[in-house]
């Protein structure tokens, strides 16, 4: 148990290894089947259908994957408008998860769609059509990752330049500088964008009408995605943190855990809270009681999610392993809560099925997995993972004794 | 102490923010005039009027809308008889039967796009891909605008746009009037074949005048005494008159609504980006204050550490 | 002709005094039995030799013939087989007693014969009724020996075992009935098909008789030496639709084993008579084919046994003549309007196709993956039991300093 003062790369670990491989083939099968979804199209490919148009990559790499990259938002927006100081130590985990994810999911989307080269319109305001929902995802995410999370993953890039390629250091220093000066009007867009694209999101499915279960279909669904995204959030960095322990031994600071956990929980409770207002106010509860697949659903999300919320509101919340598991159970009861109005939950017409095709799911999983690499590796290079002083200071003997000339330490206090 | 130019600023913005965004908020609100008035048909508005109890079911219809189209015949069902299942990349337009367990009762039921008034697919193609003819209400699709990723068929209530999943260039297909055919003064392909007239083409007024006509004259031989697509979704350019409740032909039970009415919510909100700015600045306003407080703290470590501070 | 021996041969014996071989005997069975694949009990289930051995053993049933407002048309199609041979052989595998048309006898001598014969067989004989019977004006316009046809048809019917309307006038007035129908002419057995029809006829005035109708202008005479048949090998009548028709030649429509039906369905049709289309032999409905509303076996049974020769094969379009509501009422080259079909044909798209499925290989990378997603999870999770969780922290937490 420490306190997180500083983020630290993970050092003493090489990059390429038997994990790195196993993500690389995975990740080099989705590419390879990628070029050969481009080549015969998306029929063969793909599960997909005229009923069911979209399929799983839109709807899990998209929708639900930048839902667990909500991290930047989420975090973020405790950390700098509600001022949560503590959140500071974990807001670049949030940051590299949420531009991963986002990123993977952007390509993805590239993927999924079957003309492409028709996106360059998105960059033409004069050609939207601004009564669409797609389109306002599509405009604002990209905008999203370009630049405010792309900017704001800048800067253990401009440390890693400036310590290890000194050349650059002057180059690196002054965008730093720039970069500061305009963080704060960065960091606004960096939570106004992901409020509108996750609710829009959400306004996606309104169009489903009453093919989208009655138990997720509300005019209240953006509403209730971008507030799904807050603690999935949540759940994706206490999730990256807590495995960052097992897998490398970085300790874990109880305090800003315990935040976290405040916050999923207050979230989490207050999302179930108002989904079952939602459901009673439309006169829907008996369809939640009477047996039946969606149902079930409707159950299994329920409670994967209140439930932990309330494993992380009680005692037993803070012993690790429950925390791990609460927040686990949340991040995948959120998933499935956006992946149903879509998917699970959406019944075009009656007759249509859809299930992902092998290919289909390669590809997808590819794309995870390319996530996860950029992860690994960007956390073994950069200053990401949160850490002590004291680690510090032993990273830098370490990193001092295999690269002679890098200094990692005694610089003196720099004009801001 | 005097006041700098920078709090004044400062505490009208603060002041401002809770107007401003009643403002917006009732302003946003404020649009309830438009919102249940039937969706006016284009001038030139010309539609189908399709009458289930004349139709023999001999698919001619099939046969010329493929001609009209240059689609080739679909014979993937059994690779010799051209009988698509549903609406597909080579189908845009199908009969379909519907028939009762027992055999007692069928009727058949002409499948194609239904060219609504407020079309679902015009309101969610993100980039005016699917368009509709402010003149005659057609509503046809552009391809140079398409990026293929077939939110028109999530949206669509009918289940009409049709993807071609097998293609390298995929378009989106469904009928449109055979529009070039109606530029040379021609009709559409289905109603110039239809032996029994089952389905014709006139301007909407005409052909909602000739259904309701027909229905006053025949009592008890049309389902529901009422044509489908009058008020349904808003209204639709397609009309249909059929013996068997209109739902077991699997045509949706729509309301009066348009289905975009259902992200009435979402524009309101997003009117003159008024609420978005407002938030946008009263969080950018709170991040900078707390900035500077954590830029502080960051000096304030470095000194004492000697370590660069992590922005 | 009229055979005035009083205990009548059997079939065989007949047929075998008129000198034809056991194989034409043959032959004339398995034609039978292709008349009727289903539908007539004494071919049911039995080869052709099991058949000709029914038959064979059957006394020669005695059929007097009545004509009445009639072209002959029905006889005709008796006698035109284009094998000659068959004509006889129906001939002798029948007792014609009483036929106008084929009696050498004429006059007083024909009353006399007619007399006889249904006094001979009085019960046992089957009538046999061709033509129309006015009934306008006490049925004055048709008259047989100075009686009218509705008393003669009572007489003669009354004393009858059954009696078998041939032809469409006969089953429902055919030709003569057309519109304005000045005569009344009506079918022996009123054939009700509209509430607003009038029941008229022989079912009003005899209403204890089997009757069958064999309406066709003309019918197939296989039909009628089924129907004949099994009235003499088995007893009784084979069995009848709602308007007393066999169903074994008359359930199923034209349309239904149209040979041009490919080209309806899939939307050929000629247009004009000697166009292009109708050239190449397409569908005939748009020039007026009735066969999607008429009953009757002429696609499988063609006239005179000439192969395609029937009116749809030699491009014309088929006029309903057996049914009472469309032949001779309809206008020839009217279009049907409705189209009723017993069985539409699969080919039909639902109105919900079925779409989708799960792949094995997809259904088990999916499995892998969340496996695998559960399985780290748990693994993860036990490492994380550790002495040093949170709660331990918490006891300690008064030594941290405090900060930030």
């Amino acid at each position: 148990m420490t306190r997180w003062e500083r983020s630290v790369p993970v050092y003493g670990i090489p990059v390429v290894n038997r994990g790195f491989w196993g993500l690389l083939i995975v990740v080099a099968i989705g590419m390879v089947l990628t070029v050969f979804r481009e080549v015969v199209g998306l029929g063969i490919t793909s599960g997909m259908s005229d009923p069911y148009a979209w399929g799983l990559w839109k709807t899990f790499n998209v929708m639900v994957l930048t839902g667990l990259g909500s991290g930047a938002f989420a975090v973020g927006i405790a950390a700098w408008v509600f001022n949560r100081t503590k959140l500071h130590s974990v807001m670049r985990v949030a940051l590299l998860t949420s531009f991963l994810a986002y990123f993977s999911g952007l390509a993805m989307l590239g993927v999924d769609v079957g003309r492409p080269w028709n996106f360059y319109w998105v960059m033409l305001p004069w050609q939207w059509n601004l009564h669409s929902p797609l389109l306002e995802i599509a405009f604002c995410m990209s905008m999203y990752a370009t630049l405010p999370l792309f900017l704001e993953n800048l800067p253990p890039v401009f440390e890693y330049v400036i310590y290890e390629f000194p050349k650059w250091g002057g180059i690196a220093r002054f965008c730093e500088k720039v970069l500061t000066k305009v963080y704060p009007f960065l960091i606004g867009l960096a939570y106004l964008l992901p409020i509108m694209h996750q609710s829009s999101l959400g306004a996606l499915m309104l169009l489903g009408g009453n093919r989208v279960n009655a138990l997720w279909q509300t005019p209240f669904l953006p509403l209730i995605y971008v507030w799904a995204s807050g603690f999935l959030g949540y759940n994706c960095v206490v999730l990256c943190l807590l495995l960052a322990k097992v897998a490398w031994g970085r300790d874990v600071d109880p305090e800003v855990l315990a935040e976290m956990n405040r916050i999923t929980c207050w979230v989490a409770f207050t999302w179930t809270a108002f989904r079952f207002a939602d459901i009673l106010v439309r006169g829907k509860i008996l369809l939640a009681l009477r047996p039946s697949a969606y149902s079930l659903l409707f159950w299994t999300e329920t409670i994967l999610i209140a439930g932990s919320a309330y494993l992380l509101y009680s005692e037993k919340g803070k012993k690790l392993q429950v925390m791990f598991l609460a927040h686990a159970a949340c991040a995948l009861g959120g998933m499935i809560y956006r992946f149903s109005p879509t998917t699970l939950a959406f019944r075009p017409r009656p007759g249509a099925f859809y299930f992902p095709s092998a290919i289909e799911v390669l590809i997808c999983v590819g794309f995870i997995a390319l996530m996860v690499l950029g992860y690994i590796i960007a956390v073994k290079k950069l200053a990401i993972l949160p850490g002590t002083n004291a680690d510090w200071l032993k990273m830098a003997k370490y990193e001092e004794r295999i690269k002679p000339g890098i200094r990692l330490t005694g610089y003196a206090p720099v004009e801001h | 102490m005097a006041i700098t130019r920078r709090e004044v600023f400062k505490n009208i913005a603060k002041g401002s923010l809770p107007i401003l965004a009643a403002g917006c908020v009732s302003g946003a609100f404020s649009e309830v005039a438009h919102d249940n008035e039937i969706v006016p048909m284009p001038k030139g508005a010309v539609g189908l009027l399709y009458d289930a109890t004349k139709c023999v079911g001999c698919k001619s219809c099939m046969v010329a809308c493929a001609r009209a189209n240059d689609l080739e015949p679909d014979t993937r069902t059994d690779g010799l008889h051209q009988s698509p299942p549903a609406l597909n990349s080579v189908t845009k337009n199908i009969i379909k039967l519907y028939r009762t367990a027992d055999g007692s009762d069928h009727s058949y039921f002409k499948q194609q796009c239904m060219h609504c008034a407020d079309p679902t697919c015009v309101t969610a193609c993100m980039f005016e891909a699917m368009r509709k003819d402010p003149e005659t209400g057609i509503v046809w699709w552009l391809g140079s605008k398409c990026v293929g990723c077939r939110y028109c068929e999530i949206a669509c209530p009918f289940h009409i746009p049709a993807f071609q999943w097998g293609r390298f260039n995929p378009k989106i297909v469904k009928c449109e009037l055979c529009r070039d055919r109606l530029g040379k003064g021609l009709e559409p392909g289905c109603t110039t074949i239809c032996p029994t007239q089952a389905v014709i083409y006139g301007p909407h007024a005409v052909l909602l005048a000739e259904a309701k006509r027909r229905i006053a004259q025949s009592p008890g031989r049309y389902a529901e005494s009422r044509v489908y697509g009058e008020t349904d979704g808003g209204g639709t350019q397609v009309l249909y008159l059929s013996r068997v409740p209109f739902r077991r032909l699997g045509l949706p039970d729509l309301g009066y609504d348009p289905v975009p009415e259902r992200l009435k919510f979402q524009h309101r909100i997003y009117k003159w980006f008024a609420l978005p700015t407002v938030l946008y600045a009263g969080m950018v306003f709170y991040a900078s204050r707390n900035f500077k407080q954590h830029a502080h703290h960051l000096v304030e470590d470095q000194k004492t550490t000697g370590l660069r501070p992590q922005l | 002709m009229a055979n005035d021996a009083i205990i009548k041969e059997t079939i065989a014996q007949s047929l075998k005094n008129a000198g034809y071989s056991r194989r034409d005997f043959l032959q004339l069975c398995t034609t039978i039995m292709a008349t009727a694949p289903m539908g007539l009990a004494f071919t049911e289930k039995a080869t052709p030799a099991e058949v000709a051995k029914a038959v064979g053993k059957a006394k020669k049933p005695s059929v007097v013939w009545l004509h009445f407002q009639d072209c002959t048309g029905c006889s005709e199609t008796l006698l035109r087989t284009s094998k000659p041979d068959v004509a006889d052989l129906i001939l002798n595998v029948i007792s014609l007693d009483y036929h106008e048309t084929l009696m050498a006898a004429c006059g007083q001598q024909a009353e006399d014969a007619l007399k006889s014969a249904v006094s001979q067989n009085t019960g046992k004989f089957v009538l046999v009724v061709e033509g129309a019977i006015p009934v306008k004006e006490q049925g004055i316009y048709m008259k047989l020996g100075g009686r009218p046809a509705l008393e003669v048809l009572k007489d003669v019917g009354s004393k009858a075992a059954a009696i078998i309307a041939i032809g469409s006038c006969a089953s429902w007035g055919g030709v003569p009935s057309a519109d304005p129908n000045p005569t009344g002419a009506t079918g022996v057995d009123s054939i009700i098909t509209d509430v607003d029809s009038i029941r008229t006829g022989v079912d009003s005035i005899i209403t204890e008789k089997p009757i069958v109708n064999i309406p066709g202008c003309p019918p197939n005479p296989y039909t009628l030496l089924g129907v004949v048949l099994e009235f003499a090998v088995m007893g009784k009548l084979p069995a009848l639709d709602a308007l007393k028709r066999p169903k074994f030649a008359y359930d199923r429509l034209i349309h239904d084993h149209c040979p041009r039906r490919a080209h309806f369905d899939a939307g050929r049709f000629a247009g004009q008579f000697g166009d292009a289309n109708h050239r190449e032999g397409y569908c005939l409905f748009k020039l007026g084919c009735k066969g999607p509303v008429t009953h009757a076996g002429c696609p499988t049974r063609h006239f005179n046994e000439v192969v395609d020769a029937w009116p749809i094969a030699i491009g014309a379009p088929c006029f309903g003549c057996t049914e009472q509501s469309v032949g001779f009422r309809m206008p020839a080259f009217e279009r049907v309007a409705d189209v009723h079909l017993a069985t539409p044909p699969d080919t039909y798209a639902p109105i919900f196709s079925t779409v989708g499925k799960i792949g094995a290989t997809a259904a088990g990378l999916v499995g892998i993956a969340a496996g695998a997603m559960g399985g780290a999870a748990w693994a993860t999770s036990q490492k994380l039991v550790s002495s040093d969780d949170a709660v331990a922290v918490e006891r300690r937490k008064p030594t941290i300093a405090g900060g930030k």
